[in-house]
């Protein structure tokens, strides 16, 4: 038995020696992963830095920590430079986009992800198809379907249009999470007499919460950050403008005020961090989710 | 409560026929239990009579009424599914009471029913936990208290012990049997591969083979009159003894006395006694000590597996020879597998 144990042990390869200790290791790590922290948030600490300074001290390389802080950015942004316009403009744009779009979308998500019908495969390649189109070639279409249909100059067009700019992925996202819940779930609710709406309502639509917060963050993002579509819809109309649009308007042909475009910026940002604190767990989950399923 | 009916029922998908005929009179308030094995057609037939696969052929009647056109809500029938189909973000009484709320029943009536069927079940204390914070038995309990909400005309059961452990799936057969009591002996249609569950809980089996009913009939009348092998071997554990006859003799020549014209013999484990001079002879490959009975498999000459049942206690050895008399009832199957005769007592 002894032999038999030290032939098996003489066999077994040389352990190799851990050139860095597991506490060693974790020390690294975390260090490298701070740094690139650092570099990935600087440009936000330093857009936050700027919106307290003058316009002076932005260029006079005081660091990051302001000399004088002022808030007469801030409030420059709001009230001259219509900021407080453009972020009710962009509220009313996101949160209609996001209420049409997570709608719209899991009612599409559902149909394709449980229902097998002729030209389901035809009709999901088609949507995937129109992923390959660059935004560009379409905003002219978008703003004649808008003029044809009287909504080229109100906030219900820029609405409308900003919802179909991720339709297809969110859609695609709910079909895939729909298709992998178990049938008997609506086996049991029609065996309960429930109709198919009130399934989708009251079973299937909380069932997919993970899908349905992914889609609000990421729709939010979208509608919040869209400068393309707003810049040509808002053109004839400055007082459609949204936040993204309106900030670079800070941009003067003779002048840039610095300041005021950061602290429109800072503005900018406030509401996107804090859905983002909020949801973070339940959008984590619903990416993680859309993956393994 | 009402009877169930099926009358030449068929039922096909795309170009395969699944069931291929099938007629059933299950009476009022009888428990009746459809067994056979994977792919037979079984959980077909009843998810037909719930309405949730449509109906190719025949009529399916429930109390008298024929309900192919029917929408499964309006045929009086409730069903337990085999994964339970409970509602995850609903706590138990929401999972039991949905389908009343959502069909505009009182709120008050909702919560009188509900009340009524966890206390029946055994539920009370678990009204507001969600599905998964239970137990595999008391999910299925919650599944079985959303059909009894329903008041229904027939309870339908998918395979709904297939997901619980071996011992909480005995515990949870005995409270469905003991449901069926309290229920006011109310009709019920259970599916199940289990041939045991079948036996225990059934006034009536149905054994179904490739969609078509093989024998309808009380448990102990199917275990004691098999209609053919195919129910003889399904029925009963263990498996019946099937031994090929040819001219009357045993494949080792060994002659076994009226059998006529059979070409096999069947006959249980319990029907061997051990005997000196028996006419089966074999060698005990494996024994099973199950406590209240020893199960000793042997090999024939001729190279088949059998096997013989002993008394608790007895002392036998893998290895050993062992010669048997056929001592019990004796069942006949001619050329195409069916029984030639009720069960035959040996020749004295």
């Amino acid at each position: 038995m002894a032999d038999a144990t030290m032939g098996r042990t003489a066999r077994a390869p040389a352990r190799r020696e851990a050139m860095v200790s597991p506490r060693a290791r974790r020390t690294i790590t975390s260090v490298v992963l701070a740094v690139l922290c650092a570099v990935w948030v600087y440009p936000i600490v330093w857009m936050i830095s700027a919106s307290f300074k003058t316009n002076n001290e932005i260029f006079g390389d005081t660091g990051l920590i302001p000399d004088a802080p002022t808030v007469e950015n801030y409030a420059r942004a709001w009230s001259e430079a219509n900021i407080g316009r453009y972020f009710f403009n962009t509220m009313f744009v996101t949160v209609g986009s996001v209420v049409v779009t997570v709608i719209a979308t899991a009612l599409m998500g559902y149909v394709l992800g449980r229902r097998r019908f002729p030209g389901r495969g035809l009709l999901m390649g088609l949507m995937v198809f129109t992923l390959f189109i660059p935004q560009g070639y379409t905003i002219i279409p978008v703003f004649e379907l808008l003029t044809t249909a009287g909504l080229g100059q109100s906030l219900w067009g820029l609405m409308l249009a900003t919802c179909g700019h991720s339709v297809v992925i969110f859609t695609l996202l709910f079909a895939g999470y729909f298709a992998q819940m178990p049938k008997e779930l609506e086996e049991a609710s029609r065996m309960d007499g429930v109709g198919p709406v009130k399934t989708f309502w009251y079973v299937m639509l909380p069932l997919s919460k993970p899908i349905v917060v992914t889609v609000v963050v990421l729709q939010t993002l979208q509608a919040w950050n869209d400068f393309l579509l707003p810049l040509v819809i808002t053109l004839a109309n400055p007082d459609l403008r949204t936040l993204s649009v309106g900030v670079y308007s800070f941009r003067g042909e003779h002048f840039i005020d610095w300041g005021g475009m950061n602290a429109a910026s800072a503005i900018t940002i406030i509401p996107i961090v804090i859905l983002f604190l909020f949801l973070q767990r339940y959008f984590i989950d619903g990416l993680a989710g859309a993956v393994k399923g | 409560m009402s009877g169930v009916t099926l009358r030449n029922v068929t039922k096909t998908f795309g170009a395969v026929k699944v069931i291929k005929g099938v007629d059933i009179e299950i009476g009022e308030g009888e428990f009746c239990v459809f067994v056979g094995p994977s792919g037979c057609g079984k959980s077909t037939l009843l998810r037909m009579i719930a309405g949730l696969e449509e109906t190719t052929g025949g009529d399916i009647e429930i109390g008298g009424r024929r309900v192919n056109d029917l929408d499964p809500k309006d045929r009086g029938a409730a069903m337990v599914f085999q994964t339970y189909a409970l509602y995850p973000h609903m706590d138990v009484a929401r999972n039991m009471g949905f389908g009343l709320r959502m069909n505009g029943w009182p709120k008050d009536e909702v919560d009188r029913r509900v009340q009524e069927a966890a206390r029946i079940l055994q539920l009370e204390p678990y009204l507001d936990r969600k599905p998964k914070a239970l137990s595999g038995g008391q999910r299925q309990r919650v599944a079985i208290g959303r059909a009894i909400v329903r008041d229904p005309e027939v309870f339908l059961f998918d395979e709904p012990l297939s997901n619980l452990d071996a011992e909480l799936r005995v515990a949870t057969r005995l409270e469905i049997a003991k449901l069926h009591g309290t229920l006011g002996n109310s009709t019920m249609v259970y599916v199940t591969h289990d041939q045991v569950e079948a036996m225990t809980l059934a006034d009536k089996i149905v054994v179904l083979r490739d969609g078509r009913v093989e024998q309808v009939g009380p448990p102990m009348e199917l275990y004691r009159n098999p209609a053919n092998l195919f129910v003889a071997g399904f029925i009963g554990s263990p498996k019946m003894n099937f031994v090929e006859l040819s001219s009357g003799a045993m494949p080792d020549g060994t002659p076994v006395a009226q059998t006529g014209t059979a070409r096999t013999l069947g006959f249980r484990a319990d029907a061997l006694r051990r005997s000196a001079d028996g006419p089966l002879a074999g060698t005990v490959s494996v024994v099973e000590q199950l406590g209240d009975a020893v199960f000793a498999h042997f090999r024939t000459p001729w190279g088949q597996e059998l096997v013989a049942r002993f008394d608790p206690g007895t002392e036998i050895r893998a290895g050993e020879e062992l010669r048997f008399d056929i001592a019990g009832p004796r069942h006949l199957f001619d050329a195409d597998g069916q029984a030639m005769d009720a069960a035959l007592r040996p020749a004295a």
